[in-house]
């Protein structure tokens, strides 16, 4: 028994030796790298490694660097928001309602065909002063002056990034609703639940594991964003990813930047436990 | 491997030559903004090579810098003049011998003596274009005789105006605006004028620029009515037809920068093939080809004898002089207050 144990643990290492090796190579030492930066200091262009807490010291004292964490959280989230809201019907239709589901999975990851950049560029045309949405709007006369708010701001940096990530939480909110065991769906059915009450009580709660996914896989990469924010956020819709731009390119200090960067990462951790805690109690509660 | 990669560049670059003259030619690495790689730069440096040299490109000195910093490896680059002393300190550039240089006479004699392109005696950088930032305004929306750097922060003008997201360019702007003596030495008092004048055309700021086109598109459609840029941006708009120009008149304030090329310590070349190449650069067949194609001043001062006039007239570089007496230029910002704007602008910038 042992030695099938000691044989299975042995196959185990073996299989995810790669994986490990590589994840360590390319994560766990560039991390450790970061981490050793952000008590460095850095006067112009000498790097000076005397250990010091200096970078968090100004970095936690500067209501700069909350305002632009505390923004960037809260565009993550509203993108989150808004892309799980969106993707939960089109999932729903696929799982349920069509039998083209492969048709339907290509069509959603059309998108991905071209390059991020062009798809914020679109974004630029579509929202733009002259663009293709005032043009319109101006032609049918609905109104006069070309509408501003549609671009340099917090919205277009929330619009752009929810249609950038919406295949994220489509998948992984299909997978789960697929999983679900249909014939769960007509017990509920002949226990007496209506179409919402059998939603609400027995699909929905178990797509929330689906839901959970998404949110992650959403929320953690756009904490972080610094091309769609630089690029249509105008002078509103900076995150605090531009600020650590600036310091690892023109600013040219790097160990602020590390410290900043490892800042965003534990706000990003906490939020994303909390959620996580908050989200399974709540599926809990529902069922 | 680095043979047969060079070859394979220079045969894409130019097809149809023999290839023992391409490998030659294509060894010659030079790190550059993009679009600098036409011939009509470098013609007779192609004549003796018998090809271009290979090009490798950034999008801003930072990047550039950070880049060659971490290793990366050419015989050229090409920064401009403010950025040379932070290259100098971080110990990336070789001297450059005047002597070797055919055409080091006929150059400008006010560019020679910008500070970058001359460090405490010792010449680091040939220079090669130079233009203007400026005020760019839409005349059609905006008299000549009201526009000036004060009217940014005009509240009528809300949302209408572009500014660089680059810390040294808005600080030269806010420097002229707020007419401080020294640009690359401000007091404190000075420093604190200039980001109040920052601070006050922030609610007009539609969008910090990054990129040029964006400042050109916006010009274009009348999104924006004026902008803080350079004259690539005034030129593309002429070209477009836009009714736009750029503020020339050095007494209500604009900036010149000068850009060149650096011989950097990496260089693995001959020498006497990188002199080959920054003598083409700096030649007067180069200079009227760039003054004609582009739009921008060279640095050699019998090209604009032998250009157009009329085009030199229209690209607003008929009077050479009065740029360098009375426009600030680009020049390194001493490191500690560069720190401070860097930091300061991104304040400004958040609305703080």
């Amino acid at each position: 028994m042992a030695t099938i144990l000691k044989s299975e643990a042995g196959k185990g290492i073996a299989l995810s030796a790669p994986a490990s090796l590589y994840v360590g190579l390319l994560v766990a030492a560039p991390l450790g790298i970061l981490v050793a930066y952000s008590f460095w200091t850095q006067t112009y262009v000498e790097i000076d490694r005397t250990f010091t807490w200096a970078n968090y010291s100004e970095a936690v004292n500067d209501p700069l660097v909350r305002h632009l964490l505390i923004r960037s959280i809260a565009i993550a989230g509203a993108v989150t928001f808004a892309t799980v809201a969106l993707a939960y019907p089109i999932a729903y239709f696929i799982a349920f309602r069509t039998q083209k589901k492969a048709l339907w999975l290509l069509l959603i990851t059309i998108p991905f065909w071209s390059s991020y950049l062009l798809r914020v560029f679109s974004w630029k045309l579509i929202l733009g002063f002259n663009g293709v949405m005032n043009s319109a709007l101006i032609s049918i006369g609905v109104i006069q002056e070309p509408l501003t708010f549609l671009l340099y701001n917090e919205f277009a940096v929330v619009l752009t990034l929810a249609h950038a990530w919406a295949p994220f939480a489509i998948l992984p909110i299909y997978v789960s609703l697929q999983k679900i065991d249909r014939s769960l769906l007509e017990a509920a059915t002949d226990l007496g639940c209506n179409r919402l009450e059998r939603f609400i009580r027995v699909t929905l709660p178990l797509t929330v594991p689906g839901i959970i996914a998404s949110c992650l896989i959403i929320f953690i990469p756009t904490v972080g964003d610094y091309v769609t924010p630089a690029l249509v956020g105008g002078s509103q819709g900076k995150m605090v990813a531009n600020l650590i731009q600036v310091q690892f390119g023109a600013a040219n200090n790097w160990p602020l930047g590390a410290t900043l960067s490892l800042m965003a990462m534990v706000s990003v951790g906490i939020v994303a436990i909390l959620f996580v805690l908050l989200a399974t109690g709540l599926g809990r509660r529902i069922r | 491997m680095k043979l047969k990669t060079s070859t394979i560049l220079g045969a894409l670059a130019i097809t149809g030559l023999a290839t023992s003259a391409l490998a030659d030619a294509a060894d010659l690495q030079v790190f550059d903004w993009s679009g600098y790689e036409d011939p009509g730069f470098f013609g007779a440096y192609v004549e003796k090579y018998g090809g271009p040299p290979s090009y490798t490109y950034f999008g801003s000195q930072e990047e550039a810098f950070t880049k060659l910093q971490s290793g990366f490896e050419a015989d050229l680059a090409h920064p401009c003049s403010d950025a040379v002393r932070k290259w100098v300190a971080a110990d990336l550039l070789q001297p450059i011998d005047t002597s070797k240089l055919t055409n080091w006479d006929k150059l400008l004699p006010q560019i020679k003596e910008v500070d970058g392109i001359t460090i405490d005696g010792t010449t680091y950088m040939v220079p090669f274009e130079w233009g203007n930032t400026g005020l760019i305004y839409r005349t059609d929306m905006i008299s000549g005789d009201d526009i000036s750097l004060q009217l940014l922060a005009d509240p009528a003008y809300q949302g209408k105006i572009a500014i660089p997201d680059a810390a040294s360019s808005a600080y030269a702007l806010a420097a002229l605006a707020t007419g401080v003596s020294s640009y690359t030495d401000m007091s404190d008092e000075e420093f604190q004028k200039a980001s109040d004048f920052l601070r006050a055309i922030h609610p007009n700021v539609r969008f910090y620029w990054s990129d040029a086109g964006q400042l050109d598109q916006a010009l274009a459609s009348g999104e924006v009515e004026m902008g803080w840029g350079w004259n690539q941006s005034e030129l593309n708009l002429i070209w477009n037809e836009t009714p736009a120009v750029m503020m020339r008149d050095v007494n209500k304030g604009i900036a010149t920068w000068v850009c060149g090329y650096v011989h950097l310590k990496s260089s693995k070349q001959p020498v006497e093939q990188v002199y080959d190449m920054l003598n083409a650069l700096t030649s007067e067949a180069s200079g009227k080809y760039i003054i004609e194609s582009w739009g921008y001043a060279h640095s050699n001062a019998d090209a604009f004898k032998s250009a157009d006039q009329e085009l030199i007239e229209t690209y607003g570089f008929a009077d050479v002089d009065s740029f360098f007496e009375g426009s600030l230029f680009f020049d390194a910002v001493k490191p500690e207050l560069e720190a401070k704007m860097l930091k300061e602008f991104e304040r400004i910038k958040a609305g703080f």
